[in-house]
């Protein structure tokens, strides 16, 4: 390594940092740091700025918050009334709800998706396109096609239930709290499994054929090698997965303000709408924000999750 | 324990015939070796012995029951794979129990059976570990814990010792041969390596493109090569080849090795006048007095013995193409090499006069690459 810091190399280029040889070990820290204070920097402003703000107005009395306008006290009331209101623990019920019937669901049919097409059969790359593409329409336009579909007087789903003689009338998909949960579900399902597939689908190319081998050779039938083999190969993706889906449908928003604005009755109304509803329909931006805070701290908590399951998943 | 069969075993992927006529008759307890250059055909026959390859055509036996049609886990093996291939989920105890689990057998069976393999190969203090927390040779162990806990009637490894650095190789080589010799279950084992072949096995199957290239023990092999791709495969290093006419001499056929005489086989005299290709041992080329002279393009000390190059005369050089030696990488036909073991110092540039030991010159027949005569 050559010293670069010599007189005549510091006069020719000047300035202070032409002075300095980062390739020298002693430096090497230096520029690392120099070479990510533009993405900490950026990171600062578009995503910390905005946290702290939102905690900060979630803890003040707003109605629309303006910026530098002279900031309210700060207060605990809308904490108070995020723990006292009912609307909130419904919020949650439901959240959690759809997370357990969207991510059980997903999991069960991404896994099945998967595993059918890591088969070996005529038109496989044309499967696996096919398992894939409701994870390539764009959400909102996805989900006015199945709000359409779902229409009670219209819908295409209705009518198939109709001819086909599963119902008598059509189902209210709009108005009854039961089917438009159930509705909101099949949407983000169907929305949600293809990025199961592909990431299942991953991990089981992952795992050696000669470990099949091994346990055919050893007797094992289809259904124990998918037990002993497998499943338990697939347990760190799977975790992996079902905590991405589960982020996502806590905080999916387009989805269900599309085919239900959260209704009928709250019956579709999670955190996500509950901070919508909050913030721009009865512009009560404190409480928004402190439904907000309350989400993003879930999220951290899940988030934490994911990324000890994903250390500890390196066999 | 059994004897195992392959009776006119076929094997293609579409129109790619990957092995055919394969015929091989395995004694109960013997080490067979199947041995190859990759791609022959060595590890799709073995596994189409275990039952993981469907075959093409003929029938598979062991212990004289067909099993050509039966599944893996009825045939009653058990297979050593390349890279192990254990469960990483499960401890060494599991891994080794797996496939008595799959027999349904008692746990307290299970246990008794594991703690004994364990013990043979000097692994109980590691049965409750899992195998990422294994060294290399002791994964390899568990492999064969896995292996011998069945008590199957064959046991087939598929290149087992690839995965482990060259010392280890070397001691796990000879713990599986006096484990073998112990257990006397019937062995079919596969590798590129030939010096594995050599030290291991009671009987050798050279594989080449897909057939049987000889079968037979190590002896018959290094001495009696059936054909040129045989001879040169077996041995390190290689036999080495020259071409040249055979001609009568005084004594009985010679042929010219650059511009001097070699006295040659007395069978080679039903061949005056053709090409032939010859062939002899580095080892058994000697340093002499007299004889074809030729100067050391390099000098390689291994400590005990010596490897000299030095160049084929032009004459000599073989159309390497044209024979079955044609996609042999480290081949080169314009070098011979001369394998010394003497305190003698050797020099880069030197000149030797060599002998050809008459009994130790093999004779080919170019068109076809078998042996001649």
């Amino acid at each position: 390594m050559t010293d670069t810091t010599t007189p005549h190399r510091g006069r020719s280029s000047g300035g202070l940092f032409a002075t300095i040889d980062f390739s020298a070990p002693r430096h090497r820290a230096k520029f690392g740091y120099l070479l990510l204070a533009p993405a900490v920097l950026l990171m600062a402003v578009i995503i910390v700025y905005p946290i702290l703000l939102s905690v900060s107005i979630s803890m003040q009395d707003v109605r629309i918050a303006r910026i530098g306008d002279g900031a309210e006290p700060w207060t605990l009331e809308n904490y108070q009334w995020l723990f006292g209101s009912g609307e909130t623990w419904h919020a949650l019920w439901v959240t959690f709800k759809l997370v357990a019937v969207v991510g059980g669901l997903s999991v069960i049919i991404g896994f099945a998706t998967a595993m059918l097409v890591n088969q070996k059969f005529r038109g496989r790359a044309a499967a696996r396109l096919f398992v894939a593409l409701p994870w390539a329409v764009p959400e909102v336009v996805a989900t006015v096609i199945w709000a359409w579909m779902l229409d009670s007087s219209f819908g295409l789903v209705n009518w198939l239930l109709m001819r086909s003689g599963m119902v008598s009338e059509p189902i209210a998909f709009g108005s009854d709290p039961n089917a438009a949960f159930a509705a909101v579900c099949f949407v983000m399902i169907w929305k949600g499994y293809p990025l199961m597939s592909i990431m299942l689908l991953a991990g089981l190319q992952s795992i050696p054929e000669e470990q099949y081998q091994a346990a055919k050779v050893d007797g094992a039938g289809v259904w124990q090698r998918f037990w002993y083999i497998t499943l338990p190969n697939m347990l760190p993706v799977v975790g992996v997965t079902l905590v991405m889906t589960t982020l996502w449908v806590f905080r999916d928003f387009a989805i269900i303000h599309v085919l239900t604005q959260g209704g009928p009755l709250g019956a579709t109304t999670t955190l996500s709408i509950l901070t919508y509803e909050q913030s721009f329909e009865f512009f009560r931006m404190g409480q928004g924000a402190a439904v907000g805070v309350l989400t993003m701290v879930l999220c951290a908590v899940i988030s934490r999750a994911l990324v000890g399951r994903m250390a500890k998943s390196v066999h | 324990m059994a004897t195992v069969q392959f009776d006119q075993i076929k094997k293609s992927y579409g129109a790619v015939e990957a092995i055919r006529d394969f015929n091989l008759d395995i004694a109960d307890g013997e080490f067979c070796v199947f041995v190859g250059p990759s791609g022959c055909g060595k590890s799709t026959a073995l596994k189409m012995l275990a039952g993981l390859e469907a075959t093409t055509g003929g029938t598979i036996s062991i212990g004289g029951r067909d099993v050509t049609e039966l599944g893996p886990g009825k045939r009653d093996i058990a297979m050593v794979f390349q890279n192990y291939a254990l469960y990483p989920h499960m401890s060494v105890r599991k891994n080794i129990g797996f496939g008595l689990k799959m027999q349904g057998m008692a746990a307290r069976d299970i246990n008794t059976r594991v703690e004994e393999a364990a013990r043979v190969l000097e692994l109980t203090p590691y049965l409750d570990r899992k195998p990422r927390a294994l060294s290399g040779g002791q994964r390899q162990r568990v492999a064969l814990g896995r292996a011998i806990v069945r008590e199957p009637k064959a046991f087939l490894m598929d290149e087992p010792l690839s995965n482990l650095d060259a010392k280890l190789r070397v001691q796990t080589r000879s713990e599986i041969v006096k484990l073998q010799k112990r257990l006397g279950v019937t062995t079919i084992y596969v590798t590129h390596d030939q010096t594995e072949a050599l030290t291991m096995a009671d009987k050798i199957v050279v594989m080449k493109g897909g057939e049987i290239q000889q079968v037979g023990s190590a002896e018959d092999l290094f001495h009696t090569p059936n054909n040129i791709f045989v001879a040169g495969f077996i041995g390190s290093p290689g036999m080495n080849f020259f071409h040249g006419t055979v001609a009568t001499g005084a004594d009985g056929p010679v042929t010219r090795f650059g511009e001097t005489k070699i006295a040659l086989p007395a069978k080679c005299a039903a061949m005056a006048g053709r090409d032939m290709i010859f062939g002899i041992r580095p080892e058994h080329l000697r340093v002499a007095e007299s004889g074809p002279s030729v100067g050391l393009t390099l000098v390689e000390n291994l400590g005990t013995e010596k490897i000299l190059h030095f160049h084929t005369p032009g004459q000599n050089m073989l159309e390497l193409d044209r024979t079955a030696l044609a996609n042999d990488e480290e081949r080169d036909a314009q070098s011979m090499l001369i394998r010394v073991i003497d305190d003698r110092r050797y020099r880069d540039g030197e000149t030797l006069n060599l002998s050809f030991p008459v009994d130790k010159i093999h004779v080919f027949d170019p068109d076809t690459n078998e042996v001649a005569g």
